[in-house]
């Protein structure tokens, strides 16, 4: 389990891809939106968001997105 | 330091020959021309050879994406295409915001796709990475852009970057556009009558090789530095939110935008998202969704006298999924309603009045101009095509003409901005005829202080001598300022060159954060090519003068960029310091004042010998 958890709001989601870039260049220092562990698909009036298995919860995705369709809250350290 | 930011090859498409071929991209001609607009710009004047029919097989269409494109440096999507449009004979541009199609192109390992030749049947070019393959579009034609796009998500999924025509195209209406992933137009001057003269129905791509900078290290640096500055932008959420809503609230009122507003859509990589997606919430069309590059634009034929904002909306979906453009339609019906009321055109040949400010009317009209029946036929043609059939007297009728087509701002048009700034010359003199897209300077807004001036100005590229030939006496106490808006224009077009080239976004949203400096900077991060701001600045100049010289090549004079007659007649464009009624000596003056803030020949506008051998464009 990563640091955060990691809530979506499609209906704020604009389809910038700026978490699918963000997260890409992150783990395969290449900005290539198909290997981003997070995918956004919109369609006209809507979207879905899924993370992959890869996803980590690191967190980088959510402050690169600009338009609030992306929270995360740090989770309690375990014990 | 290895190249990086462009994917590295040219894609050439022979349609007649069905041959597809595969190039390196030429580094060293890249650097020269920058990429992007710039690089598309080189390999058009390259291709098209002088004198060239907009509709002939001959005429290639060159598209490209810079070398930002695909990273995530903010709204760098930007897609260009260069090619000889059919309304003002011209070599012109089209840009649009490249939604998902500028990224998935640049992903697929391509900076610029050549297309030549015509096919021999309808067809698509399909580009999936190495896979690129010219395939049947028999069951797309006839179709309507909505529905090619729709065919081709379902056949390909998402994403898939589509830029395909209508109806209009195939039938080659002269003010026919294509459209990126039906969202952003590549537009006014007939480019999607250019597909159509082609076969073309559409391009579609996927991508999935990625992008990589040069220098990770500076890039980060620049980037997240950047991007801070636009997240403490105190109106960032209004922008984002309401976007030219905001400055438009007069057109668009506010609570009819939250009303129908369903969610706002944004190129890949931008922060501010302009583009709408929109649900008209009741009356005879309720439910009817729309996606469309501004919401402003669907208000379109409410500013030709339609009333309710719903059958505004109705209208604007026919006339996109036609693949029309609007400006360039409404003008045309003005005209043959114009024809028919002063007895050119006989009542009694029309199957259907012509009534501007009714949809069922104008539905009817598109529908007629597409598939040029009737009077719709010569309509087809824009307002050379009718001229030339009525004649003379018919000219008196005619709305202001700049290249053959209708400048949509100006008193009497469209868009009734009166004072005389860089956007209204700009559309006499951006070769592609009246588009106001590249114009833009601070005169976007009406009465700004000249104060702050020199700040965009230099933001935009301008040097210092520059400046003070734009506004002499600003820096002089006691001597009244001037705005030499002339001169600045010629600075308004290095900005939207420099944002071209490399891949960003050229609507002021965006653009407000940009400065030349920072452009020369990241273009250095991302390709690795070392560039400060004055080569930069040199390397524009070099795009937009040999963008210049392919249209003296075509024969481009000075006659051509003649402001039009009846911009002088009352009410008449006013001087944007001033307010002054402008008149046409002046006015004259401004465009002189452009020629030779380029350095080109003052009252031909042709690049002079010097000029040309500083920026490295004589030929050896
Ligand atoms: S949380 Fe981290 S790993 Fe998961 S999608 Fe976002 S950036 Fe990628
Ligand atoms: S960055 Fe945010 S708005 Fe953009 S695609 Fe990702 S989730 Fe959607
Ligand atoms: S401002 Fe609009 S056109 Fe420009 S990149 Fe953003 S969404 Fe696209």
């Amino acid at each position: 389990m990563g640091n955060y958890d990691i809530q979506v709001s499609t209906e704020s989601c604009t389809g910038c891809l700026r978490c699918q870039l963000v997260c890409s260049d992150l783990y395969t220092e290449t900005f290539n939106p198909s290997t981003a562990r997070i995918q956004v698909v919109t369609s006209s009036a809507d979207c879905s968001i899924h993370f992959t298995e890869a996803c980590n919860e690191c967190g980088v995705c959510v402050d690169h997105c600009f338009h609030g369709a992306l929270q995360k809250m740090k989770r309690e350290a375990e014990k | 330091m290895t190249v990086g930011g462009f994917a590295g090859s040219v894609l050439y498409v022979d349609l007649t020959h069905g041959k597809i071929e595969k190039e390196p991209l030429d580094l060293a001609l890249a650097e020269k021309f920058i990429g992007g607009f710039g690089l598309t710009v080189k390999l058009a004047y390259d291709t098209i050879k002088p004198g060239t029919d907009a509709l002939s097989p001959d005429n290639p269409i060159v598209l490209g994406v810079g070398p930002l494109v695909g990273t995530n440096l903010p709204s760098t999507s930007r897609l260009y295409v260069a090619t000889k449009l059919p309304s003002s004979e011209t070599i012109g541009w089209c840009g649009g915001g490249g939604v998902n199609f500028g990224y998935l192109l640049k992903n697929a390992g391509y900076d610029h796709v050549v297309i030549e030749g015509r096919a021999d049947r309808p067809v698509y070019l399909k580009i999936i990475d190495d896979e690129v393959e010219i395939c049947d579009a028999g069951y797309l034609w006839g179709r309507g852009v909505e529905q090619t796009c729709e065919a081709l998500w379902k056949g390909f999924g998402r994403p898939t970057g589509v830029i395909s025509i209508g109806q209009a195209g195939e039938n080659l209406v002269l003010f026919s556009m294509a459209f990126i992933d039906r969202l952003s137009t590549l537009g006014r001057g007939g480019f999607g009558a250019v597909m159509g003269s082609k076969n073309l129905k559409g391009i579609m791509v996927k991508g999935s090789r990625g992008i990589k900078v040069a220098d990770r290290k500076r890039y980060k640096t620049l980037s997240e530095t950047f991007l801070q500055t636009i997240r403490d932008y105190p109106y960032l959420k209004e922008w984002q939110d309401l976007g030219l809503v905001k400055s438009f609230p007069m057109i668009v009122p506010e609570e009819t935008y939250k009303r129908m507003k369903k969610r706002r859509v944004a190129c890949v990589s931008c922060p501010i998202g302009c583009k709408d997606v929109v649900e008209i919430p009741d009356g005879d069309f309720q439910g009817l969704l729309k996606c469309t590059s501004s919401v402003l634009n669907l208000y379109t034929p409410v500013l030709y006298g339609f009333k309710d904002y719903r059958e505004s909306i109705r209208c604007m979906a026919t006339l996109d999924n036609y693949g029309l453009d609007m400006f360039e339609f409404f003008g045309v019906m003005g005209l043959a309603k114009a024809l028919v009321d002063h007895g050119l055109i006989s009542k009694d040949s029309l199957d259907e009045e012509i009534i501007i400010d009714s949809l069922q009317s104008m539905e009817i009209w598109a529908r007629n101009i597409c598939y040029r029946e009737g009077l719709g036929h010569i309509l087809a043609g824009g307002f050379k095509a009718i001229l030339m059939e009525f004649g003379e007297e018919a000219k008196k009728y005619a709305p202001p003409l700049v290249k053959g087509m209708h400048p949509y701002a100006g008193p009497g048009c469209a868009i009734s901005w009166d004072l005389f700034g860089t956007m209204e010359l700009g559309q006499v003199l951006d070769p592609r005829g009246p588009h106001v897209g590249s114009g833009g300077s601070p005169t976007y807004f009406a009465k700004r202080p000249l104060e702050v001036f020199p700040r965009h100005l230099t933001r935009m590229g301008a040097p210092k001598e520059a400046i003070e030939r734009i506004l002499p006496g600003l820096q002089s106490p006691g001597q009244k300022p001037e705005l030499r808006v002339g001169r600045l224009l010629r600075y308004s077009h290095r900005w939207f060159s420099t944002l071209g080239s490399l891949g960003i976004c050229v609507r002021a949203a965006i653009n407000r954060f940009y400065n030349a400096a920072l452009c020369a900077q990241f273009y250095e991060a991302v390709t690795g090519i070392n560039t400060d701001l004055s080569e930069l600045g040199r390397r524009v100049d070099r795009v937009w003068t040999l963008l210049r010289m392919a249209n003296v090549r075509e024969g481009l004079d000075r006659k051509a960029e003649a402001l039009p007659e009846k911009w002088f007649e009352a009410p008449g464009f006013k001087d944007y310091l001033t307010e002054k009624s402008l008149n046409r000596q002046e006015s004259e003056e401004m465009i002189e004042d452009y020629y030779e803030e380029w350095g080109w020949d003052r009252k031909t506008g042709v690049p002079t010998a010097q000029v040309l051998k500083e920026l490295g464009l004589t030929e050896d």
